[in-house]
């Protein structure tokens, strides 16, 4: 449970900076600082228990239906990189405040502090699900971290994002497969048993997977160009994240599956291969650099592709070799950056050739960069000498293949000389030479400290190693459950590694001081520029989906959607093939009834489809859905026949309302699109029909269909089953079903009042003096037909509402419900509008309808029925019953209630808006319109 | 075998509507596919049977002979639905003036077909540069009028 509170206390910090950060400003960072401090110290004990050997362990419930849990782990480890987590948080916050300018700093401090709490999720992680959501926890605060710095940050934290979030993609995948091939997500469990994977088919897709995870964050080849881009960011930043955390969380993970791979030969020679390559490469590119912070940048490609090499040994020797440069690399380079963020801050210059004569001017700085580039280098008697030595150690003893162990001893020395020589490089800016920046002085030592305690650290620790054995040794038992770790020593005597290590800086020496020829070689060889790879690839990916898109950037809908409905008519013909069954269905019972209808919906449709007056066809529309809603009755569906029918006028008013505005008459169309889309239609409507013939009327009615039919009454006490189903049985469905309407009537608002449509409602005339109306483009009623439908209304409007709410009541047992009173009540406010020439007419109701709370009321209503239900202890949306004497109440009705508004907001927001919209927008192209409309918004 | 036919005749009128010019067409075809779709749902649910599935008062026999109420209840909402999408549509074809671009171009009757297609036109429409002439401007004036009287 500790656990969880360090993670819960550590979020907590970075809610209240916020707070701290207003009184204190910069100086926040030293109240992180201390409260990391702190949660390092209650971390301590568990940090002991775990270097003996007893892990410490903590698991709360998260997803027990898929057999998930949270659970935190800390051992060996998890214990080596905790503690790079917090101790270099803690220099970090220390250094933050000194080197940051201006007290604006909240987001970043909350961001450091949310990336300090997932990285320590993640390494404590015991659960894949859990390790997989903290891994891309540290990506996505790492993006906003590297793209907090200003527009030209931009580029780079996508690139670092995309990059990087693709390999945790692979790790998603992975999670997922080794879940459903081992059964569980507990890691201990998958780890103790590597032939539980390792027998399974996934067992090298798996591997791949994890390796590609681990290559994108740790900037591996090919992956690495992201790493250099996120140098962009401020120091404090590439400090912690870029070089001593983040990066590592990939060597983390290669470290973790090594019981399950590391002895599998094809793990081993991917990682030593491209570990070593990105070594040498990384090696030589940052001996091209001159600014210091892309030098570091390629220095810790370089030394994290050696730390892969390692890992991939698979050994105990490897793996020692990993831990212990893990830590090495942490503190020499946390160093450099810090340091090089003081001389940037105090001499606004990173290039490393003007650092000359450093120590004159600023002699701890100079000595403090020393001892830090010393370490790097791997000179004794620094920490990075040690590390550098078991390197050596284990690099000799890869056995993949029969050369692999010189090749591989002979490839690391190599990089290392690179590295010796750009380390040599920055001690000699330090150090030697003629000083160039006289008007430099020491910074405050606040400034200093944080940086020195690694750099001294780094020096300490190289002769006094054996500290680091503990941690050492329970990290790789960790890892290598049957190797024995080596003990670290500071002096090795005579061994091999000693000569590698003198043969590295023998040649580190001669490219140091042979430097000039060298950079001139270096210069020479031609690199793509850095991303370039990744450049070119994200934007052919972005030309691929500009041409998939094209056809959709036409406005012709016969450009784009005949594609799609070609498409679809294929498959419709190849499923007619495959499944249909010919001859066609037993016969279907048809009435005589049914051909007549049918006969008129045929001559309505061939009219609707060929008139060119859009009034016309709007009533031809309406007709044909009046037949089609006879046809429903006929069917024996009385519900949707009067459902339709009341839809069938609204959608009459409301394209009247539109075709106010509209041209009277459709434009005529060339036969070069009649011809082909009658074609398709042809094809799609005779094809549809033959498909409605084969695969209908097959089969008795539906079991569920008898069930609704069988217990309706008993169960949801109403008679009518339809409505029961609707409100009751299915009632998760229809709020769905309403949620859409609700978003159609607020889209429409928006839509409106986006473009600049949408008005205030026109005072209410006087009936006696009543005019055309106030807008001139209105097609409204003359003054006759007004006073028709103004007496009409009087009678009419309380009548439909008596009507709506009569269905509404019955619904439950007859024909009616929430829907079609809705529907009746809808068509009283359009009414109403031609009436008066405004949403609702002279009823009070109907007036004070607006669509905005319409809609919110009807959500609200029909959440509460659901969560009241989950209150009561049913499952969600079970309806309650009470019974009153002889009368049935369920709290359905009460959801039907909620179907109601929604209805209702649906059908004012289209008469009201559509209704009381203002002239169309002068006919302007697309540009011009937009800002119009906008001014138009603003005003009204 | 009526409901096919029904089918049929509606799919192929709406997939040619929504296959023209002008927003308001394409609408209707949207409401034509919509009753398509609605009547293949019912006929799936079975034809034999066509009596009302209401309970009050009703025998073994009755119960016999009713619908099969699922279809029914899905096809009540898609109803519902089917006819807020038509609004949204209605409403932007309201909003933009139902400017398919290809109004735009010369009206066919008037002269030989103007530019090489439809995407060239629209890009120009989108990228601010007005391809419309004089002409073009004329011609809606005189429309918005007639729709005005």
């Amino acid at each position: 449970m500790i656990l969880f509170a360090i993670l819960a206390a550590m979020t907590a910090l970075a809610l209240v900076v916020p707070v701290i950060s207003r009184r204190y400003g910069r100086d926040t960072g030293y109240f992180l600082a201390a409260g990391f401090l702190v949660l390092g110290a209650v971390l301590t004990p568990s940090v002991m228990s775990a270097l003996d050997g007893v892990a410490v362990e903590g698991t709360l419930p998260w997803m027990p239906e898929i057999g998930v849990t949270a659970t935190l782990r800390l051992d060996g480890l998890g214990s080596l990189f905790a503690l790079l987590v917090i101790g270099v948080g803690v220099l970090i916050f220390a250094y933050c405040p000194r080197y940051l300018h201006g007290d604006h700093h909240a987001r970043t401090y909350v961001l450091l502090t949310l990336f300090a709490t997932s990285m320590l999720g993640l390494v404590l992680a015991a659960d894949l699900v859990l390790l997989f959501v903290f891994w891309e926890l540290t990506t996505v605060s790492s993006f906003f971290l590297i793209g907090g710095t200003g527009p030209k940050s931009a580029r780079p934290a996508m690139r670092a994002l995309i990059i990087t979030a693709s390999g945790g993609l692979a790790l998603l995948v992975a999670v997922v497969l080794i879940a459903i091939e081992t059964g569980t997500t507990h890691l201990p469990t998958i780890l103790a048993d590597p032939q539980m994977v390792l027998d399974s088919p996934v067992a090298w897709p798996v591997g791949a997977l994890l390796v590609l995870a681990a290559f994108t964050k740790s900037a591996q080849l090919p992956f690495q160009s992201w790493l250099p881009g996120a140098m962009v960011a401020i120091t404090p930043v590439s400090a912690y994240l870029h070089a001593a955390t983040m990066v590592k969380a990939g060597i983390y993970l290669l470290m973790r599956f090594t019981p399950i791979y590391g002895a599998e030969p094809a793990w081993q020679a991917t990682l030593i291969s491209v570990g070593l390559l990105t070594a040498v490469v990384g090696a030589a590119l940052a001996l091209r650099q001159h600014d210091l912070k892309s030098l570091l940048a390629y220095s810790t490609v370089s030394q994290l592709g050696l730390i892969t090499a390692v890992t991939g040994i698979g050994t105990s020797v490897g793996l020692a070799a990993a831990v212990v440069h893990t830590f090495a690399h942490a503190l020499f380079k946390a160093t450099l950056f810090m340091l090089v963020g003081i001389i940037d801050r105090e001499a606004g210059s990173r290039d490393v050739r003007e650092l000359g004569g450093l120590r004159r001017v600023m002699p701890v700085t100079a000595t403090l960069t020393g001892l830090a580039g010393l370490s790097m280098a791997g000179v004794p008697p620094m920490l990075g000498f040690v590390s550098k030595e078991t390197i050596f150690e284990a690099l000799g003893t890869a056995d993949f293949a029969a050369w692999a162990g010189p090749a591989a001893g002979i490839t690391g020395v190599i990089a290392s000389a690179l590295t010796f020589a750009y380390g040599v490089r920055i001690f000699h800016g330090a150090f030697a030479g003629p000083t160039t920046q006289r008007q430099l002085y020491e910074p405050a030592w606040q400034f200093l400290a944080p940086a020195a305690v690694p750099a001294v650290a780094g020096a300490v620790l190289g002769v006094a190693v054996t500290v680091l054995n503990p941690l050492t040794r329970s990290a790789v038992a960790d890892t290598v459950p049957l190797g024995l770790a080596p003990e670290l020593y500071f002096w090795h005597g005579l061994s091999p590694e000693l000569l590698l290590s003198a043969i590295t800086i023998a040649i580190g020496m001669t490219l140091f001081f042979a430097r000039e020829p060298v950079d001139r070689f270096l210069n020479s060889i031609r690199t793509p520029p850095e991303g370039e790879l990744f450049d070119k690839g994200y934007e052919a990916t972005l030309r691929v989906g500009a041409l998939v898109g094209r056809p959709n950037r036409a406005s012709s809908t016969l450009a784009f959607l005949s594609w799609p409905l070609v498409v679809l008519v294929s498959l419709g013909a190849v499923a007619l093939v495959a499944f249909g069954r010919w001859p066609a269905a037993p016969p279907q019972v048809t009435g005589p009834l049914d051909w007549a209808v049918l006969a008129l919906l045929a001559a309505a449709t061939l009219g609707m489809v060929v008139t060119r007056h859009a009034l016309a066809a709007v009533a031809l529309l309406g007709f044909a859905g009046l037949l089609v809603s006879a046809w429903f009755l006929l069917a024996g569906a009385p519900d949707v026949a009067l459902t339709l029918l009341l839809v069938e006028v609204l959608t009459a008013v409301v394209a009247v309302l539109v075709l106010r505005a509209l041209p009277p008459r459709f434009r005529r169309t060339r036969p070069r699109r009649t011809v082909p889309a009658a074609a398709l239609a042809g094809v799609a409507g005779g094809l549809a029909a033959a498909a409605t013939l084969a695969f209908t009327g097959w089969r008795e009615r539906s079991e569920l269909g008898d069930y609704f039919l069988q217990h309706a009454e008993d169960e949801a006490g109403g008679t009518n089953v339809v409505n029961t189903i609707l409100v009751d049985f299915r009632a998760l469905d229809t709020l769905g079903e309403a949620l859409v309407l609700g978003v159609a009537a607020l889209g429409l608002v928006m839509l409106l009042r986006a473009s600049g449509l949408s008005q205030p409602p026109p005072p209410l005339p006087a009936p006696a003096a009543a005019t055309t109306g106030d807008h001139p483009s209105a097609a409204a009623p003359r003054i006759v037909d007004r006073l028709i439908f103004q007496a009409t209304n009087w009678v009419l409007a309380p009548g439909m509402l008596l009507l709506s709410v009569f269905l509404f009541l019955r619904g439950h047992d007859e024909p009616g419900g929430g829907f079609i009173a809705a529907l009746v009540a809808g068509i009283a406010v359009a009414f109403g509008w031609f009436a008066e020439g405004r949403t609702g007419g002279r009823v009070p109701v109907l007036r004070a309808l607006k669509p905005e709370p319409l809609v919110a009321a009807g959500l609200l209503i029909s959440v509460l029925v659901a969560l009241v239900a989950s209150a009561a202890g049913e499952a969600f949306f079970t309806p309650l019953h009470l019974y009153v004497g002889e009368v049935h109440l369920t709290s359905s009705l009460l959801f039907d209630v909620g179907i109601y508004l929604f209805v209702l907001g649906l059908v004012v927001a289209a008469i009201d808006r559509l209704g009381s919209a203002g002239p169309p927008p002068q006919r302007a192209t697309v540009a011009e319109r937009v800002p119009a409309g906008r001014t138009e918004g603003g005003e009204a | 075998m009526t409901a096919a036919i029904a089918v049929g005749i509606l799919v192929a009128a709406g997939v040619y509507l929504i296959l023209q010019r002008g927003l308001v067409r394409v609408v209707i075809g949207f409401v034509a596919l919509g009753h398509a779709a609605n009547i293949i749902l019912v006929s799936a649910g079975g034809m034999a049977q066509r009596g009302a599935p209401l309970l009050a008062d009703a025998d073994e026999e009755a119960v016999a002979g009713m619908a099969d109420p699922l279809p029914q209840a899905f096809v009540l909402t898609a109803i519902v639905i089917t006819f807020g999408i038509t609004v949204y549509l209605l409403g932007l074809a309201r909003a933009g003036g139902d400017d398919d671009p290809d109004d735009h171009v010369l009206d066919p009757d008037s002269g030989p077909d103007g530019g090489d297609g439809t995407g060239g036109d629209s890009e120009a429409a989108v990228s601010g540069i007005a391809p419309e002439s004089g002409e073009g401007d004329g011609s809606d004036a005189d429309r918005h009028a007639g729709a005005a009287t």
